[in-house]
Order: structure tokens, then C-alpha cells, then sequence
């Protein structure tokens, strides 16, 4: 991040311009974000909730049973079935050493 | 060796044999009431996963999900009481997990879903009011060198995977079948009042928020991500993080 | 009547000797879960209390703490740890007292209680209530760290019995007395878990009422009452699940109000933490209880007239 020298800065106008223009593109967000406080929980597709909030504890036990298995005799089957090229060659090989993409 | 340590080696274990110590008042198998507490945690456990990872349980179905969060319970239980936090291995054990390379963006998947539930939970902030934006812009010569703080809640994903269509998809909004896994996106995560926003970001968006986390100054930033990305537009990521309150200071 | 009059003391049930000044009104309350979040700020349904798990609210802002603060002004409420292990072997964690302390300050709960059990060793949280045997040493450690926890956290808690699947070899008090001693002891209150005492009974084939019987009643601060699940032990005899994930069964509200007959009216959660019924469904179960709490407090008043 040092490298950056000032030449590499944006002009002051072209920001003003930018962001000028990103404030009338987002304007009425305030009222927007106001009509929508209350609307969170119980609105959204069932089992889908928007705002799933990950697990929660308890104090009590459950009668569900864990079939112990061995993963690898499963295979996925789930909606990853309906997506295109699931098996492309073009995914495959490169999973393992997949890094954070840099630009 | 303890006895709280020879309960829960039998506990995570299930080849291991029951603890010694325990009795019923009727003799019977102790092997068949001790599995009720190996089977709540594990259950428990897997259960907490399911509800953090949802759609990532809906791209394998239950039952591989279910068999590959056991195994991931099993060898990375959780080290704190707070269930909102676990997890965080996992992505990480997707990826290595041999049966699930089939579903190579499900890591990625799953990375979105971790930022979703660390968003949901982030301390709160009130963000950039239009008021506060349009001081700026009154002093345009001092905008390079201003510098803007994001959101508590706010993260961002950049895959080589169609994350945020794929996630998408799974709420409904739009469909899975047309979505090209292969194609990359990066997603913006972050929670503008009570709802957790997913989004995706423009080229050099990315870089221009993780500049912005690193405080560097707006001008430094913009020009970062433009050189990053030939066809960069400043205009279109600003726009996104103040309609979604994902900025909350600017000075 | 309206919830603001609910929550002034005039309104609330007599109070009785047992129950603290400013401990949880003796009447029926409920968890407190998220899906019932917008149908609680739309209704303010009539109810004596709420009560959340403190582990669920450890997080630093978001929905979370947004509809706990609106709950928390109309209602009283209770706060149940369910993370601490007091039984542990090992030392408490300190970081863990520390924000319970600070959400207890954030929130100022009527109630703060946790359970006689245990769920973290060697740095693992396993996520269950675990069973201990009942011997001096366990006696001694648990007296020590609820000493801890009360001390860190300025205030007297209550202490739940757990329900357990496995009994020790080792001990060699019964449940019941260990319990009148920890409470002697350290001074806690006790929460008493009527499922938990029925499934207990039925598992370990104990009378149940004989059990409750036994314990220091006159520090009960608070019930809980919860559905359970059926199973058998590999000999075929009943071993019942404490799921909270079922309604009340009829054994265990007789059993409610053989407790209540004892200590008079006493505030009661409905405990529901599995497949979560619409509000409503617990709503009844609420008045149920409240019925029963207005039978003990007419029998009081008729037993003092």
C-alpha cells in the first residue's frame, strides 16, 4: 500500500462526480431502511428466512438419531443437481488450491 | 485420566467403548442410554451447522450434508459456548473434503453463508446519512484525502464461483438452472438495519472496499481498484454501499 | 387488562414469602424464540415473564438485541444460562462469567439461573448438559464455582436439576440431598424443573414426588415445565428424552401441581426449544399453568383466612 504515490490518486472532480452521482442513485435510502425495520423475521419464504441467524443453544436433548455413516458412500444429491456443468472439466483440479482470487 | 475426560473421549468417539462408572438402576446395557448424550451433542451439533449453513445443505441434500457436518463435528467441535461463532472451520473442511468435490463452489457457498450470520450478529452502527455525504461534497478539493469507515457487519467474498446467483437462487430469486457456477462474483455482505443485504459487487469493487477497510484514503482507493480493473466505475459500488448503509463515516 | 398494568407489582400475582421482591412475578411465562419476535411486538400477548438463553444474546448488536430491548421493557424477564458448566471439572471460564456480567448488566433480568451439569472440558463446549456423580468431591467443586459465579455476578442464582440417562457408581448422596446442600452451601435458589424430575424418576425408576419432596422447596424461585420424548433402554424399559420439543404431558402437570401444592404459587416458563409450535399453541400451555398457579393462590388465601 506505500507504493501508492499521489499521481495514483483520483482527481478531487472526478470523485466529487462519482460521488455525487452515487448519492442520487441511492437517495431515499433513509426512508426505505425506516419502512423496513419492523419486517424481518416471519416475512420471508418459509424455511428461507432472510434472516436466519445461525444456531441457537438448548437445554435440552434430542430424540433425532445420527446414523453414523461414511461420507463417502453418499454422494451429493441435492439442488447442486440443477446446476449447469456441475461436472466441467473447468471446475475440477483446481478446488484444492483455490486461493482468495487476486486481481 | 479424569473422569469428565474418559466422558467426552466416549463422547465424540463411537468406537470408543462407554466410560466406566456409570449404572442404571436396572442393569441394562449402559452402551444404550449413554448414546443419548453422544447422540444430543453430535445431533446437536450437526443441527447448529444445518442452521448456519442452510443453503449450503440445500446444494448436497441432508443426508451428504448431515454425514459430512458429523465428521467435521466430530474433529473440530466447537471451543466456545457462543453456537453463533461455529463453524468458521468449516469452509475450509469442505474444501478438503474429498466426496464433496464434485460441488467445487460449495466451499464458497458456505464462505457466504459464514459472512451472513457474522454480519447478522455484528455490533450496530448508524450509517452515512445523504445529509453527511452531501457535506462532503461541498468541500470537493478535500474528497482524495478523505477516509470512510464500513459498516461492523460488513464483508466481502471474492470467488472464482457464481456465489452470490448460486445463494440467490435458493431464495428464490431466480433460477438455479440458468446459473453458471463457473462464472466469478464477489459479494458484498452486510446488514443495513435488521436485514442481512447479499450482493454482488461490480469489477474492482472488492478492491475499492478493502481499501477503504485498510484506511486508505478515497482517491488512493478509487485509484487502486481502477488499476486493478480496466473497466472500474467508481460511481456504481458508491452507490451500492450507501443505499445499503454499508458506510458509516466520512472524514 | 394491558400489559403496562401486568407489569406493575400491584398487578402481579400476591406476592408470597418465598418470592423475592424483585424476582419473576409467580405467573406463567415463555421462551423467548425468534421466530415469535414480530408477533410478540404486534400482540403483547398477556403473559408473566419472558425468558431468553444467555448464550443467544453474547453477540454484539443486530436483530438479536433489537427486539430483546422492546420485549425487555414490557415484560419482566429471566435470563438461563445454559454454557457456564458449572460442574466442571476444570475451572470456570472467566471470559464467559465476564459477559454473562456485562448482558446481566445490560439487561437487569428479575431471574438469572443456570443448571446442575456440566458441557465443557479441555477447551471443548459439547453442547449438552452432562451428568455428574453425586460424591463430596463433585459437592465441594460445585459448591465452589456457583461461590464463583454469584460472587462474579453480584447476585444470588438459581440452580436447576438436571434430567440425566446414567446414573454414577460413585455417588453416594441422592439427587435430591445433594441439591438441599449445594443450596445450604452457597446460598443459590433453586429452579425446579418438573419435566426434568419426571424424566429423572422415570429413568432411574425414583418417585418423582418423593424427589421433589425432598428438596429445599422454600428457595424454589422458579419453574420450568417442558415436553419429553418416549424410548426404550436396551433391557426395554421407558427411557424418556428431555426434548422440550412436545407439548406438556399429563404426568408431568400432575406433577406440577403436586409442586405447587407445596410452594404456592411459583412463576412458571413453558420451555419450548424444539419443533417450535406457532405462539399461540404455547400461549394455551401458558394459561394452563397460570390456572394451576390461581388454584395454589386461592388455596393459600383459604389456608390463612
Amino acid at each position: 500500500m506505500s507504493k501508492i504515490s499521489t499521481s495514483t490518486t483520483l482527481s478531487a472532480t472526478a470523485l466529487a462526480l462519482a460521488l455525487g452521482t452515487a448519492l442520487t442513485l441511492s437517495a431515499g435510502m433513509a426512508v426505505a431502511q425506516d419502512a423496513d425495520k419492523e419486517k424481518c423475521y416471519g416475512v420471508a419464504l418459509k424455511g428461507k428466512n432472510d434472516c436466519a441467524a445461525g444456531p441457537g443453544t438448548t437445554c435440552a436433548g434430542t430424540a433425532k438419531v445420527d446414523h453414523q455413516g461414511n461420507a463417502w458412500k453418499y454422494v451429493p444429491k441435492g439442488s447442486c443437481e440443477k446446476t449447469a456443468s456441475s461436472t466441467s472439466p473447468t471446475g475440477f483440479g483446481q478446488l484444492a488450491a483455490f486461493k482468495e482470487k487476486k486481481s | 485420566m479424569s473422569d469428565q475426560r474418559l466422558f467426552t473421549a466416549a463422547l465424540l468417539d463411537p468406537d470408543a467403548p462407554c466410560p466406566t462408572g456409570l449404572t442404571t438402576w436396572n442393569g441394562s446395557d449402559l452402551a444404550r442410554r449413554f448414546a443419548v448424550y453422544r447422540n444430543n451433542v453430535v445431533v446437536s451439533l450437526i443441527d447448529a451447522l444445518a442452521d448456519t449453513f442452510p443453503v449450503t445443505l440445500e446444494l448436497v441434500g441432508d443426508e451428504f450434508f448431515r454425514a459430512m457436518a458429523g465428521i467435521f463435528v466430530r474433529a473440530a467441535p466447537p471451543t466456545s459456548a457462543l453456537l453463533a461463532e461455529y463453524g468458521e472451520g468449516f469452509p475450509a473442511f469442505i474444501e478438503r473434503f474429498e466426496p464433496a468435490r464434485s460441488v467445487p463452489y460449495l466451499a464458497d457457498v458456505a464462505r457466504l453463508e459464514l459472512l451472513r450470520v457474522r454480519a447478522f450478529h455484528a455490533a450496530d452502527a448508524e450509517p452515512l446519512t445523504p445529509e453527511q455525504v452531501a457535506r462532503a461534497l461541498a468541500d470537493p478539493e478535500r474528497l482524495p484525502a478523505l477516509r470512510a469507515t464500513c459498516h461492523p457487519s460488513l464483508g466481502v467474498l471474492r470467488s472464482r464461483y457464481a456465489v452470490v446467483s448460486l445463494w440467490a437462487a435458493h431464495q428464490g430469486i431466480g433460477d438455479l438452472a440458468r446459473v453458471d457456477p463457473f462464472l466469478p462474483e464477489s459479494a458484498l455482505v452486510v446488514r443495513g438495519g435488521l436485514e442481512v443485504q447479499v450482493i454482488a459487487l461490480p469489477p474492482g469493487g472488492d478492491v475499492l472496499i478493502a481499501g477503504f477497510a485498510n484506511g486508505l484514503m478515497l482517491g488512493d482507493a478509487a485509484a487502486l481498484a481502477a488499476s486493478a480493473h480496466a473497466d472500474f466505475d467508481l460511481t456504481t459500488p458508491l452507490a451500492l454501499l450507501l443505499r445499503h448503509g454499508a458506510l458509516c463515516s466520512l472524514n | 387488562m394491558t400489559i403496562q398494568s401486568l407489569c406493575q407489582p400491584s398487578a402481579r400475582g400476591a406476592p408470597t414469602q418465598r418470592t423475592h421482591p424483585d424476582g419473576l412475578p409467580a405467573r406463567a411465562g415463555l421462551g423467548l424464540k425468534t421466530q415469535h419476535f414480530t408477533e410478540i411486538l404486534a400482540t403483547w400477548p398477556d403473559l408473566g415473564f419472558f425468558e431468553i438463553h444467555a448464550e443467544n444474546y453474547l453477540v454484539a448488536g443486530g436483530p438479536f438485541h433489537h427486539y430483546l430491548s422492546r420485549i425487555r421493557d414490557r415484560y419482566p424477564l429471566s435470563i438461563h444460562g445454559v454454557g457456564l458448566s458449572i460442574g466442571a471439572e476444570g475451572p470456570l471460564d472467566i471470559a464467559h462469567l465476564d459477559r454473562l456480567a456485562a448482558l446481566l448488566d445490560r439487561y437487569e433480568p428479575r431471574s438469572f439461573s443456570e443448571h446442575l451439569a456440566w458441557s465443557t472440558h479441555g477447551g471443548v463446549f459439547f453442547n449438552d448438559l452432562l451428568p455428574l456423580p453425586y460424591d463430596p468431591t463433585t459437592l465441594t467443586r460445585v459448591c465452589d464455582h456457583i461461590d464463583q459465579t454469584q460472587e462474579h455476578l453480584r447476585r444470588r442464582i438459581l440452580l436447576e436439576n438436571p434430567a440425566t440417562y446414567v446414573e454414577f457408581a460413585a455417588s453416594t448422596l441422592d439427587e435430591a440431598t445433594f441439591i438441599t446442600e449445594i443450596v445450604r452451601r452457597t446460598g443459590c435458589g433453586l429452579l425446579l424443573d418438573v419435566n426434568n424430575a419426571h424424566v429423572s424418576g422415570v429413568n432411574h425408576r425414583r418417585n418423582p414426588q418423593a424427589y421433589i419432596a425432598a428438596l429445599p422447596l422454600s428457595e424454589v424461585g422458579e419453574i420450568h415445565l417442558a415436553g419429553f420424548d418416549w424410548d426404550r433402554d436396551a433391557a426395554g424399559a421407558p427411557l424418556l428424552i428431555d426434548t422440550h420439543g412436545a407439548a406438556i404431558a399429563a404426568a408431568v402437570w400432575d406433577l406440577y401441581a403436586f409442586a405447587l401444592e407445596r410452594l404456592g404459587p411459583t412463576p412458571t416458563l413453558i420451555e419450548r426449544d424444539n419443533d417450535i409450535p406457532p405462539l399461540p399453541v404455547l400461549l394455551a400451555e401458558a394459561r394452563c399453568a397460570e390456572r394451576w398457579i390461581g388454584y395454589a393462590r386461592r388455596d393459600r388465601l383459604e389456608a390463612s383466612a
